[in-house]
């Protein structure tokens, strides 16, 4: 069953790969021409770019060709940045793992006890609440939370700073709080959701009437019940990722924080085609491999899958 | 003072009273069957003796254990020294009883914690698992076993075993049997009748079957509406039922008249058709039969459900099916009907060879009554809308849409209504009108009457049974109970795992079973449900 | 879908609807009114007027005040309705009803058909909506409808798969058995049993995309993609107006708050509505 899985897994990265790359020639524009971005277009600049990407080669050797650079790791040069794909991703990486650990880890942390707690107190003052927020959370737009926080924290009340990601590990962290939080209002609104929705269909079981029938007591009732819950839960953490990867832009736009998200923004802004090439690839690669990893958790947290996925 | 004692003032529900006040009292090591159908308010009163009424309902009223007195209306706080130690609930299916992610053991072991009130070494844990294991009869190593690793019985056994971990003196059993195969319910029965004995511990046995609880229980409450209508020593309201409603209940059960004889001319056709299988071929009969399946095959992966079966319908004729859940008899009817592709074998529609699927066979060869009628009509069309669409199909008029009613007994009126707005069984009957619409000449009936109340039932069958004079048509009756096919059917034949392993006229096969398997069958009807023949019951009257 | 308007209508027949539906109503009739009325009340509102750039909230004529280019922030909100919300609606009609076709065929015919459909969600699915969406308006360009084509193909799987694990549920209910002993077409199966049973699911779920492209369309434009600069439209005033947001917080407060009121209502209405069909038994 897994095997399937990965095999699956890799048709979908194969055919991205090839829609990934096929972009370089289906954007509108001379492609030579959004190759030399500012340069002057002289015949020999025109045919060092053509002998540079080898243009002139049949389509799928040129295809074969950039899928061995990428699995290299050679994404080419970026035309704006004038250094190669890979350091200007490399340089930009650590800030946006930080903002995504920082906010991943917010959002659990609230989300699940909140959403257990409002589960368990369905219908009270803490569930309202937690579902208002829950509606808001998933409503708001992520620029747009981080935009009222900004005059919130930075403007009416100078706490946090307005622009810019520091310098040095610890400023570098004092510039991530603000962004974090607003990251993390959506994703945790998520993990609020989908939390309770699985907890209350749990509550409800039989197993549950039958536990506390038994008179085990309510705390270990309820851990009983969330460990039935965490099946729901993990399976939906593919939802997650992809409002992180979409939050990360916008939070990194509106924060001007010098991350992945701005470079991919200003690339497609830009034309910088190997940069979003890479980019692309890099998100749909990394979602690929959660996904796969949720789908392993699924198998741990189930007996049940297990059961089959051995048999199969 | 020792035993129960129950005083229920009463069960207040969202939409007003749903139990009269009512008490009981059980002594220790006796047992009380509170029997009722379903919405009688038997499962409310169950759930209010441990506190865990679902929310919008509130009892009032005292529960007694051993002269200690708890308040039905305390606080959840209160009701913890209670649940468990006092009394334990065990509930009707042991597959959703249990936590389906956590193995047996824990979950014993957690009522064993729950009970000392702290945390348990290891392996004084693990040696009381295993011997509460014991008790109810299963080996140590299920202790490591998921839920889903056990079948039903093992799993009911475990759930046991959790619910009597804490040692309670009172346990409640709600249709703890009902979704077992029948050889296992007398066993699960006998079970808890012999641990009540050895602790000394009350039961209260929740029930809607009548029959089952014989010999098993020392009084019976039969409750109807919030109300207890009869009460006394079971074997008393067994045989000598003083209420009208415990008359009906007793008399409605096919599985109380099993004894009974089969009905005269159904007894004349059996005897031809067992004439005819004497001489080795229905064509002596003089017709070919409406239905003829020669060595069906079916596999489900690498499962084989079916594996060569032959069977014959007649016109006009009924045939039973009879065997236990997943013995392949809905398998064969759904091949007969084109629901299901047969990988091997032949079936013929009137002499003629039909290819496997629909695709082959018209509505009005056959139709099927299927066994939910909470699920077999569209939810958002009318009857009228549903008989209109059916009685298009067998180029009969719309008009026609009140006759059709009028055959099932269902009044005009019903077919502006949704399924929503009828009962089971005026659904069930709906089904049946839409089969009937294109005139099949067989009329498939997969468990058609299984999910039904006994009395809804009896109506069902005496219907399909006048649907057969009046209109002609054949039916393969499909059940896995034995009265039930005994009430209706001119042959009877018995598949187990995928092959027939007997077949003959009802009463023959029924009464004076050749195979070991069947007289199996047979047996564990009986032991289970049987009661001697009683004169009263004859008359079998169903008050509307 | 004469049966599934006929089950919103039963939803919304029934007594006591919550007052925070009530008020979630009544904000959406506003920007109903708004999405109508903006073209007529104020057709010039993006008219530049560099004389009276960067007045403040309160100003004279201006109740919240103009931009730096001299827009009054009033009426570019106003007028910014339309191109905020007519998006959004049409993305989650259209993957709705692309959905609806899609899922029924797959879901009903199982076989090849399901297989390819299926694994052109699983393709689409793999890569987020947002960034696909970048990527795509970013390079590729396009104005505002080939945006919200984009979104529609985009927002599509969830209601294919929706809508098919509808119909793979429904199929296996005896009723669809009882169709086909009636040997009916398989197109009054699918559409005239099958669909009116997973309407409610389908409703539902659309009227939560309606939000999510809300979102998803005004974060595009606050990026720069889908809508052309100097058009009237809430994203893009949000982004246009960030270098004086602290100059006139009014112009970025207001369609901040204004975006994130319409999808609050949208998702609160979803959801106040799915519960209802699924308890007025669309879904029994």
């Amino acid at each position: 069953m897994l095997a399937v899985r990965v095999l699956g897994t890799l048709a979908i990265l194969f055919v991205l790969s090839i829609i990934v790359f096929s972009m370089l020639h289906l954007a509108p524009g001379d492609l030579v021409k959004t190759l030399l971005g500012t340069r002057p277009a002289s015949p020999e600049a025109v045919a060092a770019i053509r002998e540079q990407y080898h243009l002139d080669d049949p389509l799928p050797v040129q295809y074969l060709r950039w899928l061995g650079g990428v699995l290299t790791g050679d994404f080419g040069q970026s035309i704006r940045l004038q250094t190669s794909v890979a350091d200007a991703i490399g340089s930009r990486l650590g800030l946006t793992l930080a903002l995504c650990g920082l906010a991943f880890v917010a959002a659990i942390g609230t989300g699940i006890p909140l959403g257990v707690q409002s589960a368990v107190r369905a219908g009270g003052v803490l569930d309202r609440v937690g579902t208002a927020l829950g509606v808001i959370g998933l409503s708001a737009p992520t620029f747009a939370v981080g935009l009222l926080l900004l005059y919130v924290f930075a403007y009416y009340l100078p706490i946090f700073p307005v622009y810019g990601g520091g310098r040095g590990p610890l400023d570098t962290l004092y510039h991530l709080i603000l962004p974090a939080i607003t990251l993390a209002a959506g994703l945790g609104a998520i993990v609020l959701k989908l939390t309770r929705t699985a907890m209350l269909r749990e509550l409800d079981a039989d197993y549950v009437t039958s536990a506390r029938a038994r008179g085990i007591p309510e705390g270990r009732v309820r851990r009983l019940a969330l460990r039935n819950a965490a099946i729901p839960i993990v399976t939906g953490a593919s939802l997650l990722l992809t409002f992180l990867v979409g939050g990360t832009v916008l939070a990194e736009t509106t924060y001007a924080l010098p991350g992945l998200g701005t470079l991919l923004q200003d690339s497609v802004l830009f034309k910088d085609l190997a940069v979003v090439q890479a980019l692309t690839l890099l998100v749909a690669l990394v979602i690929a491999v959660i996904a796969l990893l949720a789908d392993l958790a699924y198998l741990l947290l189930d007996p049940r899958v297990r059961a089959k996925g051995g048999t199969a | 003072m020792t035993g129960i004692d129950v005083a229920l003032d009463g069960i207040e529900g969202p939409a007003g009273r749903m139990v009269e006040p009512l008490s009981f009292e059980i002594a220790p090591a006796a047992s009380l069957a509170l029997i009722g159908e379903s919405g009688s308010g038997k499962t409310l009163t169950a759930k209010s003796l441990v506190g865990l009424l679902p929310p919008g309902f509130r009892a009032a009223g005292t529960l007694r254990v051993d002269g200690r007195e708890h308040r039905l209306d305390q606080a959840d706080a209160s009701w913890r020294a209670v649940r468990g130690r006092e009394v334990s609930l065990l509930l009707q299916d042991p597959f959703t009883s249990l936590s389906p992610v956590h193995r047996c053991g824990p979950q014993i072991a957690w009522t064993l914690e729950a009970k000392a009130g702290r945390r348990l070494p290891a392996r004084e844990l693990d040696t009381e698992v295993a011997r509460r294991l014991d008790e109810v009869n299963l080996p140590a190593r299920v202790a490591r076993a998921h839920p889903h690793e056990l079948s039903g019985g093992m799993r009911q056994r475990v759930a046991i075993a959790a619910a009597l971990a804490s040692d309670p003196r009172l346990l409640i059993a709600d249709e703890p049997t009902t979704a077992l195969d029948a050889s296992n319910q007398a066993e699960l029965l006998d079970l808890l009748r012999e641990l009540q004995h050895e602790r000394g511990m009350a039961m209260l046995l929740i029930s809607h079957d009548l029959g089952l609880v014989r010999g098993r229980t020392d009084e019976v409450l039969v409750m109807r509406h919030g109300e207890v209508v009869e009460r006394g020593a079971t074997a008393r309201v067994l045989s000598a039922p003083e209420h009208q409603y415990t008359k009906a209940l007793i008399a409605a059960d096919p599985a109380l008249a099993l004894d009974a004889p089969v009905h005269a001319e159904a007894s004349v056709l059996a005897e031809a058709a067992g004439r005819a299988e004497a001489s080795g071929l229905a064509e002596a009969a003089g017709a070919a039969p409406l239905v003829r399946a020669t060595g069906v095959v079916k596999r489900f992966g690498e499962r084989t459900v079916l594996g060569g079966v032959d069977l014959e319908i007649a016109a006009g004729e009924i045939v039973g099916i009879v065997g236990e859940s997943g013995s392949g008899k809905s398998t064969l009817a759904r091949c007969i009907a084109g629901l299901e592709r047969e990988d091997g074998g032949t079936i013929a529609f009137d002499g003629a060879v039909l290819t496997p699927g629909r695709r082959s066979r018209t509505p009005g060869q056959m139709q099927i009554v299927f066994q939910d009628p909470y699920s077999s009509l569209n939810p958002m069309m009318t009857i009228g809308q549903i008989l209109r669409e059916a009685l298009a199909v067998g180029g009969r008029a719309p008009s026609e849409v009140a006759e059709l009613l009028q055959t099932v007994g269902l009044p005009a009126d019903a077919a502006g209504k949704r399924p929503a707005q009828l009962s089971g069984g005026q659904r069930q009957r709906v089904a049946i009108a839409r089969a009937l619409a294109p005139r099949p000449r067989l009329l498939i009936c997969d468990e058609s009457v299984s999910a039904l109340d006994v009395q809804v039932q009896a109506q069902i069958l005496d219907l399909l049974g006048r649907l057969r004079e009046e209109l002609g048509v054949a039916i393969l009756f499909i059940s896995h109970d034995l009265a039930v096919v005994r009430r209706i059917a001119d042959t009877v034949t018995v598949v187990w795992q995928g092959r027939v392993v007997e077949r003959g006229p009802c009463a023959r096969v029924l009464d004076a079973p050749v195979e070991e398997y069947t007289k199996l069958l047979v047996a564990a009807a009986h032991r289970d449900r049987t009661l001697s023949h009683d004169p009263s019951t004859d008359g079998r009257t169903i008050p509307a | 879908m004469s049966a599934s308007l006929g089950a919103v209508g039963v939803a919304f027949r029934r007594r006591g609807v919550p007052a925070t539906v009530i008020v979630c109503l009544v904000v959406l009739a506003a920007a109903f009114l708004a999405v109508v009325l903006g073209p007529v009340l104020f057709p010039e509102a993006t008219k530049q007027d560099i004389l009276s750039s960067l007045m403040p909230a309160g100003s004279p004529g201006h109740p919240l005040g103009t931009d730096e280019l001299g827009r009054d922030i009033l009426a570019l909100t106003v007028a910014g309705a339309a191109s905020a919300l007519v998006g959004p609606v049409c993305v989650a009609v259209g993957s709705m009803l692309l959905g609806i076709l899609l899922g029924t065929l797959a879901g009903y015919e199982r076989g090849p058909l399901d297989f390819v459909i299926s694994r052109w969600t699983d393709l689409l699915l793999a890569l987020p909506v947002l960034l696909a969406a970048i990527v795509v308006s970013g390079v590729f360009g396009g104005g505002y409808w080939t945006t919200v084509a984009l979104l529609v193909l985009l927002f599509s799987p969830s209601d294919i798969r929706i809508v098919r694990a509808g119909v793979l549920e429904q199929s296996a209910r005896p009723y669809i058995e009882a169709a086909q002993m009636l040997s009916l077409s398989r197109w009054r199966v699918m559409f005239r049993h099958i669909l009116p049973n997973v309407s409610s699911l389908v409703i539902t779920n659309a009227m939560l995309n309606v939000a999510f492209a809300l979102v998803a369309f005004s974060s595009l434009s606050f990026l720069g993609v889908g809508v052309p600069p100097g058009t009237a439209d809430w994203g893009r005033q949000l982004t246009d107006s960030r270098a004086i947001m602290f100059d006139n917080p009014a112009a970025v407060i207001v369609p901040a708050v204004l975006i994130i009121a319409v999808a609050c209502a949208v998702n609160l209405v979803g959801d106040w509505l799915g519960q209802r069909l699924t308890r007025s038994g669309g879904l029994a």
